[in-house]
């Protein structure tokens, strides 16, 4: 799941960026408003987490810019003042939800998964196909009921295919999901991926449609 | 000192009035005194002439003794015939002595009472009429019982309505106690103006007052509000960073988020140092006293070497000798406070050569970093106020220290860029 952050504040902004990465997101982050405002299309996004307070444009002035020109990612406002006119004012302005700081790093991603879960219209907070099941919160895959082992890379891509049942995925598209601007991709890492899942999961888990990309084997 | 409106009323009531009183009496007394006597002796006067009329009728008589009626009615008349004969005596236990040929008034005291007598002469004889003096003293002194009687009589009405007066003067004095021991301590609604015009002036002074108290307040939950804001960034950022060293795995990813999290501990200690700071100079009772420039200006070098060493900033301070000061007096640690957050915000967001220049009338810290951009100029004096992009810690409230402490010393905060590049601040003498 790909996150963008943006949050003026160093500390705060590189603790969302670690923070997030260890749980399973792949995360960037811009510091001023006026790069969030552009940073947005640089990447398919699942979810945004904006700070109200930034500099060269307010938050809330970005948001609405976001908005008004159809961009329709799930936004999660984080912001200092807890008046309830400023929560609002923030969800009025197309906020999907709200936090106040000091806020708990397990709650933001929470809080994103289930922006992302109920974008996609997906109401149980576990993911399934066939025998294989995927925790998304717990970042546990088992195969009929025993765990799996299975890298971040690989949750990830699990993540991926069993959030788009159906759809073909360009290896583009996983790349671009999968990692940050922060990590370089190896040519062949989807590949690799693809095969180590296959591997532990089933070699029919995983459909390679020749020429366009990968999606979920038929469930059985 | 606490005294009763009433009873100072009371007071003067009965200073001024008793007085007034007495005097009154005194000229009723005299003027009745000469009233009854003129009264009395028209009378006198009058009978003496009808008694001389009688004079020819009287001659015929030998028994000159009128027989005795009852009691004494304060009263004599004799009558003498041209020859000094008693004609007619009523006498009234007063011997009274002829005097022929003599018409007019005679004062005269026998057994202790003062009489009034009246004498005619005629042809005929003559004739006297005495009047016993007490009769018209009773009569005065009756006259001043009344008198006084009334005073006695009218004096507890004339207090009680005073007592009343008072009370009904001074009742909206006791709405308005109620008014404010009933009134939240942050209520700025004025107070009603439904009072005695003599009480206007001090109802619209405790309105000032409470108008000046209310802004205060509102300031103060501002300023306590913002700082609550402001405190919770370094603690989103210190609980986010200790969540990060927990979740990772990696030692240097670890490692790095507990330096982080140090980063925040500095962070917020830095931000509670200055709002004590602030909060110590709002409160503060200046010290005033003869500034040793030399010592402080040493003491102002070693706070800051290490940080300007940090930035690789080059320090520039007055050479120790260096006399022209626009203060020679004032308080030593909240100066060297003031001057020590210039040079800190020239180190921290300017940088180059950071210099401190004085003369008889200003104090200038300079720098050679980027200035601050013209419109941010006012706004960086507010407090909390972070330029954007700003990427060195700070907590917004160094120029609000500055400027508070400046104050204090009668000098006044101006910021403006340089030509060459970099940021002046310059502490002068405010005018007025």
């Amino acid at each position: 799941m790909r996150v963008l952050i943006i949050e003026d504040d160093e500390l705060i902004g590189d603790g969302l960026q670690a923070g997030l990465s260890a749980l399973g997101f792949a995360c960037d982050w811009l510091r001023d408003g006026k790069q969030g405002l552009a940073g947005i299309g640089a990447a398919p996004y699942d979810a945004v987490v904006l700070d109200l307070g930034l500099p060269g444009m307010d938050g809330l002035a970005v948001l609405a810019a976001w908005r008004r020109s159809g961009r329709s990612e799930p936004v999660l406002l984080l912001t200092a003042r807890d008046a309830v006119d400023d929560r609002i004012r923030g969800l009025d302005s197309g906020a999907d939800d709200y936090l106040v700081k000091p806020f708990a790093l397990g709650e933001v991603a929470a809080r994103l998964r289930a922006l992302v879960r109920r974008r996609s219209g997906q109401s149980t907070p576990l993911l399934q196909h066939g025998r294989v099941s995927f925790d998304p919160a717990a970042r546990r895959a088992t195969l009929d009921g025993a765990a799996v082992e299975l890298s971040a890379r690989e949750l990830a891509l699990l993540e991926l295919l069993l959030g788009n049942k159906g759809r073909v995925l360009r290896r583009e598209q996983i790349e671009e999901k999968l990692y940050d601007w922060a990590h370089e991709v190896e040519s062949n890492a989807i590949e690799v991926h693809v095969h180590h899942l296959r591997k532990k999961l089933g070699s029919d888990f995983i459909k390679t449609r020749r020429g366009i990309g990968y999606t979920l084997g038929d469930e059985a | 000192m606490s005294y009763s409106l009433r009873g100072t009323l009371i007071r003067s009531l009965l200073k001024v009035v008793t007085p007034l009183w007495l005097v009154a009496c005194a000229l009723l007394a005299f003027h009745a005194w000469h009233e009854v006597n003129e009264l009395y002796e028209e009378q006198q006067t009058l009978f003496a002439r009808q008694l001389y009329g009688t004079l020819p009728t009287l001659g015929a008589r030998n028994e000159p003794q009128l027989p005795q009626v009852g009691d004494s009615d304060h009263q004599a008349v004799a009558a003498w015939n041209r020859g000094g004969q008693l004609l007619l005596v009523d006498s009234d236990g007063l011997e009274l002595d002829a005097r022929p040929g003599y018409t007019g008034f005679a004062s005269l005291r026998q057994h202790d009472e003062d009489w009034r007598v009246y004498y005619l002469s005629g042809e005929a004889g003559s004739v006297a009429v005495a009047q016993e003096m007490s009769e018209r003293w009773e009569m005065i002194g009756g006259l001043l019982l009344t008198q006084g009687l009334l005073w006695l009589l009218l004096l507890p009405f004339a207090l009680l309505a005073l007592w009343w007066a008072v009370g009904r003067g001074l009742a909206p004095l006791a709405h308005i106690r109620e008014q404010l021991q009933q009134r939240a301590p942050d209520d700025a609604t004025p107070l009603p103006r439904e009072v005695p015009s003599e009480l206007h002036t001090l109802i619209d002074a405790m309105n000032d007052l409470i108008e000046r108290v209310a802004q205060t307040l509102q300031r103060e939950r501002r300023f306590t509000a913002d700082a609550a804001h402001e405190l919770r960034s370094p603690l989103a950022a210190m609980r986010v960073q200790a969540e990060v060293a927990q979740l990772v795995q990696d030692p240097a990813l670890r490692e790095r988020a507990l330096q982080q999290l140090m980063n925040g501990v500095d962070r917020s200690s830095h931000l509670l140092a200055q709002l004590l700071a602030l909060s110590r100079v709002e409160a503060a009772e200046q010290q005033h006293e003869a500034l040793d420039w030399p010592l402080l200006l040493q003491e102002l070098g070693e706070a800051v070497s290490g940080l300007a060493a940090s930035h690789h900033v080059t320090l520039q301070l007055p050479p120790a000798g260096h006399t022209q000061w626009p203060l020679q007096h004032g308080d030593r640690t909240l100066l060297l406070l003031m001057l020590r957050n210039l040079l800190d915000n020239a180190i921290r967001y300017g940088g180059g050569t950071v210099s401190l220049e004085a003369d008889a009338t200003r104090i200038c810290v300079s720098d050679e970093g980027e200035g601050v951009a013209e419109v941010l100029l006012d706004k960086v004096r507010e407090r909390f106020y972070r330029p954007p992009g700003q990427q060195q810690t700070g907590s917004g409230l160094g120029l609000s220290i500055v400027e508070r402490i400046a104050a204090l010393h009668g000098l006044q905060l101006s910021l403006h860029n340089r030509e060459g590049g970099g940021l002046q601040a310059v502490l002068s003498r405010s005018h007025g």
